[in-house]
């Protein structure tokens, strides 16, 4: 049962037009193709910023050893400007000052900064989101960096510290509207512990190790997302898609991880199949010829793309469409029907 | 533009060999692409973690019943939080009761809903097996949010119980983690239970 006080709070809340209700259709993928799904006003929308440039606020309530708020001011700034200079899209940032705040706390402000937060094992930073239930309008979208972690801002990157650019990157994406990306595998170290040895995207959700830059560089799937989320005019007419559906023994299977590859280009975008009807669509992509691959998303992690991880279906070997697809300029491939096989 | 077929296993009657040739160099370039390309973007969110780790970091391994979720405002009720309550079946390594409450970022409180992005979500009458943090008096907590829990289910055979999603188990040499090894599966339970208390060191 709510509280007076947090009555009082829901009370403030609407004094500035503000539904801070946070919603992710429960039982529904959280991640629909790169972007986050919001069940709003009852029917799904996609999240994103209605009012461009999206203001962002920074905390200097909270340090971490060896970032000045200064510092970490001129970090994520520059991980905004890298967004912001993807010429397919649309969305621009603005930075709007400093706080006391902290960020995670909900007060109509998107708010940056550091945090420590020992328990949140594992864990360098997060995003956070406040949605208007009514609309899926997203009104505010806050970002943690763990400092119980070491960072750097240094331009060539620190051994043993994490790069603060290439997270706040990473966790943008997640302010702007996208979801994690699939694009990349890990392995087993020799005598144990887990790394990333490679990926296609900033929005793998995973950590390379410390002192690595590379993150600092929005690859195709990344800019396929944000130009699909908030597409310049004549985005639309320029890129295409492809879709279809993905079952086994004539049954839909959910939760395939879904490839295209342009041989071309060497680019890859990639989605899922996200309804019950094994349905995928990848939208963003250059036109030209695409190879398809679908594979189970087995490695562990799920949790970090799906919020109801006991629908995702994991019992089917990778399989390849025998034909390259062609994505046609400002249209749709057409479905193109993906039938796997069961382990 | 047609729809167009695909299966495992390649379709030669239905495709000229030349093409096939051409579309499985396709396909071993687009591996090599993604293990050795020049593309190595990433630093995200998560420390990944193997079980070996997950095991020796674990103040407690434990596999219940959840009995209730319940959020509360935390940070001057500036944020949201949820206690999840265990009815505990079995611990694995540790001991913290019968009944056992951890914490998860976010959740929902009347009107208010806060997600925090990879964080596990719970609901009454899941089964799981967590691994448990925990920092002084304060309450437990998942380890490596979402990378600490593993969901019961019932066999697709009805067979058993099985867990999921596929666990990485440690290696002794390095090894890739290949998504549609037809090995990675979800693991019956006591196989799972049996690699977890080894990998604890025989906790109980």
């Amino acid at each position: 049962m709510m509280s007076l006080s947090c009555l009082r709070r829901a009370r403030k809340a609407a004094a500035f037009g503000v539904t801070l209700a946070l919603t992710l259709a429960p039982a529904q993928p959280a991640f629909a193709y790169l972007k986050f799904g919001v069940r709003a006003g009852g029917r799904q929308v996609t999240l994103r910023w209605t009012q461009t440039p999206v203001r962002y606020v920074v905390s200097d309530a909270s340090v971490a050893s060896g970032v000045t708020v200064s510092d970490f001011q001129s970090a994520v700034g520059r991980a905004f400007a890298t967004w912001q200079a993807v010429p397919t899209a649309s969305i621009s940032y603005q930075f709007g000052g400093l706080t006391g705040a902290l960020p995670g706390q909900e007060d109509g402000s998107s708010t940056l900064g550091f945090r420590n937060r020992p328990e949140m094992d594992r864990v360098l930073a997060s995003t956070s989101f406040v949605v208007d239930m009514a609309t899926g309008a997203l009104l505010e979208s806050d970002i943690f960096f763990n400092s119980a972690f070491a960072w750097s801002v240094t331009p060539a990157g620190e051994t043993g510290r994490f790069d603060l650019e290439s997270i706040a990157l990473h966790e943008i994406g997640h302010l702007s509207g996208l979801g994690h990306s699939a694009l990349g595998e890990t392995e087993l170290r020799e005598g144990g512990g887990r790394r990333v040895i490679a990926s296609g995207t900033v929005m793998f959700p995973i950590a390379f190790t410390a002192g690595s830059i590379a993150g600092r560089t929005l690859q195709p799937d990344d800019i396929a997302g944000i130009s699909d989320v908030y597409p310049e005019s004549d985005f639309n007419a320029t890129a295409g898609s492809l879709s279809g559906h993905v079952t086994s023994d004539a049954q839909p299977v959910f939760g395939a991880h879904v490839i295209a590859f342009n041989p071309n280009t060497l680019s890859m975008v990639a989605a899922f199949t996200l309804n019950t009807q094994g349905e995928f669509s990848i939208g963003g992509l250059s036109p030209g010829p695409y190879v398809v691959r679908v594979e189970p998303l087995d490695d562990a992690d799920v949790e970090s793309f799906f919020s109801a991880p006991e629908t995702v279906d994991f019992d089917f070997k990778v399989a390849f469409v025998d034909r390259v697809i062609v994505v046609p300029r400002g249209g749709g491939s057409g479905s193109v029907d993906v039938k796997v096989v069961r382990k | 533009m047609g729809r167009h077929r695909s299966n495992a296993e390649p379709a030669e009657h239905a495709t000229p060999w030349s093409f096939l040739r051409t579309l499985r160099a396709l396909r071993a370039l687009f591996v090599v692409w993604l293990v050795v390309g020049p593309v190595r973007a990433g630093a995200t969110v998560l420390l990944p973690a193997d079980l070996g780790e997950l095991s020796a970091d674990a103040r407690a391994i434990v596999r219940g019943r959840v009995v209730a979720v319940e959020a509360r405002w935390i940070d001057d009720r500036r944020g949201i939080d949820t206690i999840v309550t265990l009815d505990v079946e079995s611990y694995l390594k540790g001991a913290l009761g019968s009944t056992l409450q951890f914490r998860v970022p976010g959740g929902e409180l009347g009107r208010f809903r806060s997600i925090v992005v990879g964080a596990p979500e719970f609901a009454v009458d899941d089964r799981v097996l967590v691994f448990l943090g925990a920092r002084g008096p304060s309450v437990p907590y998942v380890l490596g949010l979402s990378q600490g829990v593993f969901r019961i289910a019932r066999a697709a055979d009805n067979s058993g119980w099985v867990v999921t999603p596929p666990a990485v188990f440690p290696s002794a040499a390095a090894a890739r983690i290949v998504r549609g090894d037809p090995s990675r599966r979800p693991m019956a339970l006591a196989d799972f239970e049996q690699r977890v208390r080894t990998l604890a060191g025989g906790g109980r």
